[in-house]
């Protein structure tokens, strides 16, 4: 009986310990916060596993559309990636921009396939559902502190697919084609989707 | 009368705020929007081209807008052209008596 009440005493101490210096720790400011600095690796595994669980979570129920190949959607879709996303994300040819270099953790290259960006989780077949609503749902509602946005405010779920339907074909597109499918030059495609 | 227009200002709060909420609309990008290169095309090795394509196809999609585009363009210019020549024909006529 004594022996289980010292346990939890030192369970009781030893969790005191650790609010009180990680409080201590919170309000010292000591740790960079800095875009610049990389965070530490304990920090940087708890963070991405926290944002893979969770939007594995959250992106589970999605129902995927089966016309996710029409070319209306890439046409639409392209447009958008290319007006909205390609700052950060890049498109065929390019290898870095200020955003790139400058945000952090550093947004995924696009036109790379999956396992080649270091999100092997994202997948690089066409017919991969789980990459699929990962993609929706990020691009509908980002990611908290990290520099990616929620379009899901002002833009619709169908926008929302057509640009996961452009980022699935983006990894193969040459510069010549992303160029042609992402222009909305004289294309009414928009309209009619 | 102190519901009626609470119920009013209400409505209108709510109305305001879902006309602000609306889309981006893909028309703000117009205005500096580039061309297809679809010159780029002809260049493309055509026996690896596969039509089944989802991406082939709407390029091609694309490239045929485009062409309409442009031939409704010049269809436009030549109709204006021929206005222009006839009305200085007419005009120059005129002139003439």
């Amino acid at each position: 009986m004594s022996a289980l009440t010292t346990f939890i005493k030192s369970l009781v101490i030893t969790a005191v310990i650790a609010l009180v210096g990680g409080g201590l720790f919170l309000y010292s400011g000591l740790y960079p916060m800095g875009a610049d600095v990389p965070h530490n690796r304990l920090t940087y595994w708890l963070l991405e596993t926290l944002r893979e669980r969770s939007v594995a979570r959250a992106a589970s129920d999605i129902e995927v559309p089966g016309d996710l190949n029409a070319p209306e959607r890439l046409l639409a879709g392209g447009a958008d990636y290319n007006d909205m996303c390609a700052g950060c994300h890049l498109k065929p040819g390019k290898t870095e921009s200020d955003f790139t270099l400058g945000l952090y953790p550093a947004p995924p290259n696009l036109t790379l396939a999956g396992d080649e960006h270091g999100h092997e989780h994202t997948g690089d077949t066409e017919n991969d559902d789980e990459a699929i609503k990962r993609q929706f749902w990020i691009v509908k509602h980002g990611i908290k502190a990290s520099g990616m946005p929620a379009w899901g405010p002002g833009h619709d779920d169908e926008r929302i697919w057509n640009m996961v339907a452009f980022l699935r074909r983006l990894p193969k597109l040459t510069a010549e084609q992303y160029q042609i499918l992402t222009t909305r030059g004289s294309s009414s495609v928009e309209q009619d989707h | 009368m102190n519901m009626k227009t609470l119920a009013t200002v209400i409505v209108l709060s709510t109305l305001g705020i879902a006309l602000s909420a609306q889309a981006h609309d893909p028309k703000e990008h117009m205005k500096d929007a580039e061309k297809p290169d679809c010159a780029a095309m002809k260049n493309m090795d055509h026996s690896k081209m596969d039509m089944n394509d989802p991406v082939m196809q709407a390029m091609m999609k694309q490239c045929m807008n485009d062409m309409h585009h442009n031939d409704s363009e010049k269809d436009q210019a030549q109709a204006d052209h021929q206005d222009n020549e006839k009305s200085s024909g007419e005009q120059h006529s005129e002139h003439q008596h």
